[in-house]
């Protein structure tokens, strides 16, 4: 070793230190690392769009799933898909956070219950306790749990009798039981009906809330947007009418709400099927086959059994009678009583006299999936309590969450060795003895069949992100290592192939399934229709108050609960998130002395249980009845349960169905709903309950504005409605009252000329604007959902959402009637014009309007938001300091700031994306910071995505190359979105046609708030209050 | 003019030119005696700054969301203190220039203390700034410094403005209260001893009460005067452009500019009373700020009064007049809504309280003054709050409707504010002279020649 003098140690310890210190400052160095061998079909940067569907809901909506670089980043409808048609609800858009979901990571692999928590074990492990334990129980062995699909479920059954089990029980909480018996009484064959509201000219919900917890809301929402397009019918189209005790969101949308008593649709159906019979409805064979039933019914009984006005009855039936097809809704879950087929039968009844079938009305023939009946699920319940059960084996579904308490159902449990296959936690799968994960459904191949005709394909978008396997292959495995025989040879994925042979595989990929129609089926009236005994519903105990727990519009049965998007939307119909909440009507608030919102009542039932939930006082409702939403009351999940950093164990809101007798079936062992009375008390504590809205009178001013019909046609036939041509804004005032209804009193308004295309630079071939058709919008909240998602908004939490805090770059208003211009000051600091009967409501979405004189740009001392060339308000997030003037500035409210840092793991606030949820972030939109100013761009990421793909090919963007997330999603396609510069583009189009012959406002179009001339690029197209059906 | 103040005819006998006259005496002795009272009273105000310091760095570190803003009131206390402490800011420039441009000789007594307000004032006013922004740490975007990514500062906007005028401000009133200062700096020099005798000596550069340097120091602060003129109008109407320039109801009104410099005097004048009632009383300077400063004094405070509550009634009327709804419930709600309280301790506070001095007897009072000058305070500090607050909660999309209330961290951080200008206050009584000693004398001088009476 050569010379090393002290002076030399010293310098290379010195150096060296120093370099070694050096490194350990500043961010660590964070690599990208290319792929070494490129996958075929991924290219970064680019989205590769693979089909599914989704498994939400039973209408199974076609998805096309956007992956960047292997991982699911969005989910939008599938455009070919006979059900969706290419939007998405809220429910479906919000999915995409399962398979990211925080609380995987515990159900990362298969563990066994052992004396003091859980232990990880390996699938082979696994494989074989299952299978020892269903070799011991042989018979014992029983399979519970929700529709896996057709292909899957037909696996389980021949699982269940290759091995020997017991037996196995479908169960759907909000399984339609009574609809499909009734379908067989009325028209003698099982079936489900299936209903096309597209083709009907009156529809009548008798409180199935079509539009948000129906068998299939999204395409009922678009059937009905349809057949009751203004542009098509200048009559107003589908006359549509709700029955049911409480403003939902589906009665918010009608031209009429008959708040009827619930129960009591049956007898009302029946009622009006009577006196359209009388006024000359159906054939006359149909009325002699229907003679003795239709004499049963007599409209004062029904007129006083509901509470509705025996004129109002009357008119209705004569309205059925005068309509070409009617689509009368069966009541839904909520509204499902013990005498639900009878009820259900007599609402068929109506439609097979108002020339239905055929034409609205179709039944679809049970389709080979297993169906799940509720008497099965008690018989279950009862052979667990005679320890008949030694094995449970529970997929796809929670039933001790979504089972009343008094079925004994969690109690029973305890006794049996609990398998579960849930891939998220939940309250079954927590109590049980062994977890064998499933994949989440976008990590899975699968199946569904929502109807006949209409097979979808599932198929996996991502590496499973975890050690979890497909249930089919669990149950294979599991199957061959007892020795069953019989069993099909392959995986899961095998099996599924097999069972879609003779088509080809990879179109129906491609497609997303196959579809055949709808097949016109001829429907008859059974015999057995006129022996329907329609009474008044047994509605048991002792309370003054009817119970309606009916099913969110969000969280359906509960499934919902734990993806935090669904959390924080505002409920439709009150815009309260994260809570339960008992809705009271004034009258029965102050009777019970709550009458601020947020006060606690006590809810007892003869089921043994007390719930003590906060009131949310409305006009909106019976006095008789008090609702509570079901899917809330979890104490399991990061999301589901409450404490904002997701503590287990602390039950978020309350779970309605604990107050109900869990034995109540219908007539044919469905499960009842509507079945007791309560008992409610003021208990003097107050929750306050997290409220997205406070105030529904918009004071006159220009938001959510209505035109009535009448207005309407006068304007029309003076030639403004002239489609397809563009308007040329040649000066000249507009100096005009606004035909647009209500807000215009006794201000005299003048209205500039107005092109909004102006406001972009000239030259520029784009300005970038909106439609929004308030006729259309349904406030189902789609687009919410779709913009957290796509465009990266991190929920709050409950505790911000109190404050106001939500990140929504869109958000649905809710306005009721043309609101006062009196200074009246309500209660508290709410306000509400809801009353009962009254449907005047406008759900308006409101997003960055992107004004052509933006009062937020001046204002901003660091140009941090300033007008691009193309029209838009740009925002730079990293410009901005966050003086917060802009939102000061904007009339809108539409500008976010970031109080916190909610995006990053290390958060000091509110996890927004907990991990694994980081992986779906979407790769094209900044996550924004701390202390930061957001808003809607337009989805200014998918204009560039579009511009990219013109650019090379040295053209425009062509109109729909560019969509925004929430235009896309929209099932009832209330959003147009485009170039305004290009006289040919559907936004374009629908201002020329709705706008004056200056460009100024016209017979529907308006500008929010444009008195202000903030010149926005998003015009407003007024709801058209229909009105009453004419006598 | 009344006759004026008895004190200085008492004073006569002193010789202005010698170092250890009484005035010097009687003023310096603030400076030299270190009292418990004013010890524990720093120990508070340091106090308060360190909390609310540790308050601010934990908003830092966690996010704004500790204070009370909800949507979509994005402006609140912190704003709120701001403005106030900028109007707090306003009597010491009115006092210096305007009434020296005026000769008005009464405010020789005061307008140290004034002046030292002001640009203690205007510190604590410019920290809010920093603690209400989102980003701290890029606040320097604010500013126009060349830069190569070529980004430039917007200068539409009213909060640019505001920087600008308020860093003016600051600069003028600071070199208004040092230029003020050096001939009784050197008067504390020729006394002092130790560190002081160093200070002193360096601030007083040079200083030796020779003609040709008194004559410089007329002129400079004559010329200083001048500008500080339009300042004394400018800041606060430039603050009140902060508002008046947004669309929001409630804040868009032309009268803000005169209402709000209006506002910012009443609330100066009635901040000097507050602090200097009780350094006169503990330092003895009774003979020196008389009844006949706070006769003169109150008389400005009910004028002022009076055109603060006239501004009041004409936002009302014109709200009314104008016909326009979002401004007609704006308004309505600001008296009856979430914050009437404030609303009412603003009209009661401002408008009908400072009305007792249209008595004679008021004027003089000075238990009375101080009450009715911290009433002031507290109705000035709500003025603010009601015109912020409520012009933002109910603005024109009425389904966004919020109420505010401050969080514990704002309020702490408010309270340190004011332990912030406390701090520097105390410190200043005792290394500055707090009354103006050569202007005092300049006075004697005057009375000694008039023969006691103007």
């Amino acid at each position: 070793m050569a010379e090393f003098d002290r002076r030399e140690f010293l310098k290379l310890t010195g150096l060296s230190t120093g370099a070694v210190a050096a490194a350990g400052c500043g961010d660590p160095v964070s690599k990208l690392i290319p792929y070494v061998v490129q996958p075929e079909e991924i290219t970064p940067g680019i989205a590769v769009t693979y089909a599914s569907t989704c498994r939400e809901c039973p209408a199974a909506c076609g998805l096309h799933v956007r992956t960047r670089e292997g991982r699911p980043v969005k989910l939008e409808g599938n455009p070919n898909h006979p059900v969706n048609r290419g939007a998405l609800c809220s429910r479906g858009q919000a999915a995409i956070g399962r398979t990211y979901h925080p609380d995987r990571p515990r159900y990362a692999g298969p563990r066994k219950r052992v004396a003091d928590g859980w232990e990880p074990i390996t699938w082979d492990e696994g494989i074989a306790l299952l299978a020892e334990k269903v070799r011991e129980a042989g018979s014992g062995t029983y399979v519970l749990g929700g529709d896996p699909g057709p292909t899957a479920s037909a696996l389980i059954d021949n699982w269940v009798s290759a091995v020997g089990a017991g037996g196995r029980v479908v169960y759907e909480p909000f399984a339609a039981e009574s609809l499909r018996s009734a379908t067989k009484a009325v028209f003698g064959e099982p079936g489900v009906p299936v209903f096309d509201l597209s083709a009907a000219d009156l529809v009548i919900d008798f409180g199935s809330d079509v539009l948000e917890t129906g068998n299939s809301p999204t395409e009922h929402a678009r059937q009905l947007a349809d057949a009751r397009n203004i542009d098509k019918h200048k009559q107003g189209g589908a006359h549509f009418v709700y029955v049911g005790p409480r403003l939902s969101m589906t009665a918010s949308n009608a031209d009429e709400w008959l708040p009827a008593k619930p129960g009591s649709e049956g007898l009302l159906a029946l009622a009006i099927a009577r006196v359209a019979a009388a006024h000359g409805a159906g054939s006359a064979d149909d009325r002699a086959a229907l003679k003795s039933l239709l004499d049963s019914a007599d409209v004062e009984q029904a007129a006083s059994a509901s509470g509705i006005d025996k004129n109002t009855i009357e008119r209705l039936g004569r309205a059925v009678a005068r309509a070409k097809s009617v689509a009368a809704l069966p009541p839904g879950p909520g509204l499902t009583s013990r005498r639900a087929t009878a009820t259900a039968g007599a609402v068929l009844v109506l439609n097979y006299l108002g020339g239905a079938a055929g034409r609205t009305l179709r039944i679809a023939p049970v389709s080979s999936a297993a169906t799940a009946n509720y008497h099965d699920a008690l018989t279950l319940i009862e052979a667990m309590k005679n320890g008949k059960v030694r094995v449970l084996l529970v997929h796809d579904a929670n039933p001790v969450h979504s089972l009343a308490p008094d079925t004994g159902f969690a109690k029973h449990l305890e006794s049996v060795f609990t398998v579960s296959f849930a891939s998220i936690p939940d309250e079954t799968s927590e109590r049980a003895d062994l977890i064998l994960p499933d994949h989440t459904p976008l990590e899975s191949w699968g199946d569904a069949e929502p109807r006949k005709g209409i097979r979808s394909i599932l198929q996996p978008t991502i590496r499973p992100l975890y050690d979890t396997r497909a249930l089919g292959d669990t149950l294979l495995d599991a199957g061959r290592a007892v020795g069953a025989s019989g069993l099909p040879s392959g995986s899961f994925r095998s099996v599924l192939e097999a069972a879609w042979s003779g088509g080809d595989w990879r179109e129906d990929l491609a497609l997303g399934g196959r579809f055949e129609g709808n097949t016109a089926d001829s429907i008859a009236l059974a015999s057995s229709a006129a022996r329907l005994e329609v009474a008044e519903p047994l509605i048991e105990g002792d309370g003054a108050y009817t119970l309606l727990a009916y099913p969110s519009p969000y969280f359906y049965d509960g499934r919902g609960a734990n993806l935090s998007i669904l959390q924080e939307l505002p409920d439709p119909a009150t815009k309260i998130a994260y809570q339960s909440w008992a809705e009271v009507s004034l009258t029965t608030a102050a009777k019970l002395g709550v009458e601020d919102p947020g006060q606690v009542i006590a809810l007892e039932t003869g089921a043994g249980q007390r719930l003590e939930v906060p009131v949310w006082p409305r006009g909106g409702i019976r006095d008789d009845v008090i609702a509570v939403p079901i899917g809330q009351g979890h104490d399991v999940g990061y999301f589901a349960s409450a404490g904002d950093s997701g503590d287990s164990g602390k039950v978020r809101g309350v779970n309605a169905i604990s107050l109900l007798p869990g034995a109540a079936t219908d007539e044919n062992g469905g499960r009842a709903w509507l079945t007791v009375k309560v008992k409610a008390s003021a208990t003097g504590d107050f929750r306050a309950l997290p409220i997205g809205q406070t105030n529904d009178n918009k004071r006159g001013r220009q938001l959510g504005e209505a035109v009535s019909l009448s207005a309407l046609g006068g304007a029309a036939s003076t030639g403004h409605a002239s489609a397809g041509q563009p308007h040329v804004s040649a000066g000249g005032h507009g100096d005009e009252h606004g035909a647009s209804g209500g807000g215009h009193g006794e201000v005299h308004e003048i209205r500039q000329p107005y092109d909004p295309a102006d406001q972009a630079d000239e030259g520029q071939p784009y300005r970038w604007g909106m439609s929004v058709d308030l006729d259309r919008c349904t406030g189902c909240s789609a687009c919410v959902a779709a913009c957290y998602v796509e465009n990266n908004i991190p929920v709050v939490g409950e505790n911000n959402f109190r404050s106001s805090r939500t990140m929504s770059w869109i958000r649905i208003e809710r306005y009721i009637g043309d609101g006062e211009r009196d200074l009246r000051f309500g209660r508290g600091h709410i306000e509400s014009r809801e009353r009962l009967g009254n449907v005047d409501v406008r759900h308006s979405p409101m997003m960055c309007q992107q004004c052509g004189a933006a009062p937020c740009e001046p204002v901003c001392p660091v140009i941090a938001t300033y007008h691009n060339d193309e029209g838009l308000n740009a925002m730079v997030y990293n410009r901005c300091i966050g003086t917060r003037y802009c939102s000061n500035n904007c009339p809108y409210k539409v500008r976010r700031f970031n109080w916190y840092d909610y995006q990053t793991p290390t958060s000091r606030s509110f996890k927004a994306w907990p991990e694994p949820m980081r992986l779906g972030l979407n790769p094209d939109v900044t996550v924004r910071g701390q202390g930061v100013m957001e808003k809607c761009t337009f989805c200014v990421q998918r204009i560039q995505d579009a511009r990219q793909g013109a650019k090379d090919e040295g053209r425009p963007i062509r109109d729909g190359e560019a969509r925004t997330a929430c235009q896309q999603s929209c099932p009832t396609r209330a959003i147009e979105f485009g170039n305004l510069r290009d006289p040919q583009s559907a936004v374009a189009k629908s201002h020329a046609a709705n706008h004056g012959e200056h460009g100024e406002p016209g017979p529907r179009a308006y500008h929010a708030l444009h008195v202000l001339n903030t010149r926005p690029a998003v015009t407003y197209l007024s709801k058209v209050k229909r009105g009453a059906t004419e006598a | 003019m009344p006759p004026p103040p008895t004190a200085v005819a008492t004073m006569m006998e002193s010789t202005p030119a010698e170092p250890d006259s009484k005035v010097n005496r009687d003023i310096l002795h603030v400076m030299e005696d270190t009292t418990f009272g004013w010890l524990a009273l720093l120990l508070v105000a340091i106090g308060t700054v360190t909390g609310a310091g540790a308050i601010w760095f934990y908003q830092v570190y966690k996010g704004l969301g500790i204070a009370g803003y909800t949507h979509p009131i994005f402006w609140g206390a912190y704003i709120v203190t701001f403005v106030f402490w900028v109007g707090i800011a306003h009597a010491g420039t009115l006092i210096s220039a305007i009434l020296y441009l005026f000769r008005a000789k009464w405010r020789n007594a005061i307008n140290r203390s004034a002046e030292a307000m002001t640009v203690f004032a205007v510190l604590t006013a410019g920290q809010f700034l920093g603690i209400h922004v989102g980003r701290i740490w890029k606040s320097y975007f604010i500013l126009p410094y060349p830069n190569q990514r070529g980004l430039w500062v917007n200068f539409k906007s009213p909060l640019l403005w505001d920087t600008f005028a308020i860093s003016t401000y600051g600069t003028i009133s600071f070199l208004f209260l040092f230029v003020g200062m050096i001939p009784d700096i050197a008067i504390a020099r020729d006394r002092a001893t130790g560190w002081r005798k160093l200070l002193y000596t360096v601030l007083a550069m040079g200083w030796q009460g020779t003609s040709r340097q008194w004559k410089s120091h007329n002129r400079t602060v004559l010329h200083l005067s001048g500008l500080a003129t339009p300042l004394v109008l400018s800041v606060h109407s430039v603050v009140s452009w902060d508002f008046a320039m947004a669309i929001v109801p409630g804040w868009h009104a032309t009268i803000f500019a005169p209402y709000f410099v209006a506002g910012a005097i009443f609330s100066g004048f009635a901040m000097v009373l507050t602090v200097m009632i009780p350094v006169r009383r503990i330092y003895k300077l009774e003979s020196y700020i008389t009844n006949y400063h706070f006769e003169n004094m109150t008389r400005f405070i009910l004028l002022t009064s009076l055109i603060v509550g006239y501004a009041y009634g004409v936002e009302y009327f014109i709200a009314w007049y104008s016909a326009v709804e979002p401004e007609r419930t704006s308004f309505w709600y600001r008296a009856f809504g979430p914050y009437w309280i404030s609303t009412w301790i603003m009209i009661i506070c401002n408008g009908v309280v400072p009305q007792i001095f249209w008595f004679k007897k008021f004027r003089t009072h000075i238990p009375t003054i101080f009450v009715v000058s911290v009433l002031i305070n507290i109705g000035m500090w709500f003025e603010r709050y009601v015109i912020i607050i409520t012009g933002l909660s109910t603005e024109y999309n009425t389904s966004v409707w919020g109420v505010y209330t401050p969080a514990p961290a704002e309020l702490i951080i408010m309270a340190g504010s004011f332990g912030f200008f406390s701090m520097f206050f105390l410190l200043f009584i005792k290394v500055f002279p707090v009354i103006a000693i050569a202007e005092v004398k300049e006075l004697e001088i005057h009375a000694k020649a008039h023969g006691g009476s103007h």
